[in-house]
């Protein structure tokens, strides 16, 4: 049985507490992640519609990190 | 992390393979027109069973059935049920079992009767996609070789490679590290040692890459409706070279 891959692309919904974000996955599933490290070190601001490269939790797949803005 | 596994272990994975070869090898000859999807799930796990082994799909995650059924324009995953095969469809078979604590995960894709050249060559680069990706399981390359060689055997061919799902590490689970995309860049990715086990699964579209989930929440199609074709072996890395556990 093949594997969903764990890196995917999604569309930030919206801004949560704890710099959380709602992101809304091609598939149409939706997660929680947040911006990894070296993401919020560049001071890089993520807004609604920004599209972006997750990671996704193998153990859990309704979280993940946001390592990439890609617009 | 990425297991190494013992040479016992490694030894029950090659008796794991050779009998899940076998299973497809039966399943493949019940694929005729007329025949149900269901009628192949309870073949396969009555000839798992019969052997000692057990169909290690069954309840995983909660899918409900001993082996995955995809016709045509399903790529992967299909729930075996009450479709019924027919002359000319494309149907690929996806099983897995475990004995005696280790797993075996292996498919194909079945020609059912006439079908078009189109489909035809589908199903031969896949195959050979999966030969190339086999090449390079080698003790001191690396997760990206195989990846971009079965990239490079697919796009040669103008088809496309199914991104969203890919090939894992495998041994005492079915999904283990490392993730074994079927695109990629060689020299990159984690290293391969002697030891390690991996499922690579070349799945091919012949059309556009991109695929969409049935409301069954299983069931992956091609966005385009095209046709789409799968192979996959269990290979275990050993400084000999690539031991293809599931071999036909």
């Amino acid at each position: 049985m093949a594997e969903e891959k764990v890196v995917v692309i999604g569309t930030i919904v919206e801004p949560l507490p704890n710099a959380l974000f709602r992101i809304a996955l091609e598939s149409g599933r939706q997660i929680t992640a947040h911006s990894a490290g070296t993401v919020r070190s560049g001071h890089l601001r993520l807004l609604p519609g920004d599209r972006v490269r997750v990671e996704v939790s193998p153990v859990n797949p309704t979280r993940g990190r946001i390592v990439e803005r890609l617009n | 992390m990425i297991t190494v596994k013992s040479e016992t272990e490694l030894q029950l994975m090659r008796d794991a393979g050779k009998m899940l070869a076998e299973v497809l090898d039966e399943l493949e000859g019940e694929c005729r027109p007329g025949t149900t999807t269901g009628e192949i799930d309870a073949a396969a796990d009555r000839l798992i069973r019969s052997r000692g082994a057990i169909p290690g799909f069954k309840g995983y995650n909660g899918f409900p059935k001993s082996l995955c059924i995809s016709v045509n324009e399903e790529v992967v995953h299909g729930i075996p049920g009450k479709r019924v095969i027919d002359d000319g469809d494309l149907v690929s078979l996806d099983c897995g079992l475990i004995y005696r604590g280790m797993w075996a995960d292996s498919g194909r894709t079945v020609l059912v009767g006439e079908v078009t050249p189109e489909a035809r060559k589908l199903v031969d680069v896949t195959k050979r996609a999966l030969h190339a990706g086999i090449e390079q399981a080698r003790p001191g390359n690396r997760v990206g070789d195989i990846s971009a060689a079965v990239q490079k055997v697919v796009e040669g061919a103008g088809f496309s490679v199914v991104r969203n799902f890919v090939g894992h590490g495998i041994g005492r689970n079915m999904h283990e590290e490392p993730q074994v995309p079927n695109f990629g860049v060689a020299g990159t990715g984690p290293l391969l040692r002697a030891g390690y086990a991996l499922a690579i699964e070349p799945m091919v579209n012949a059309g556009t890459a991109d695929v969409e989930m049935l409301p069954d929440r299983w069931t992956i199609i091609t966005a385009d409706g095209k046709l789409s074709a799968y192979f996959e072996h269990t290979v275990l890395i050993t400084d000999g070279g690539p031991v293809v556990a599931t071999a036909a």
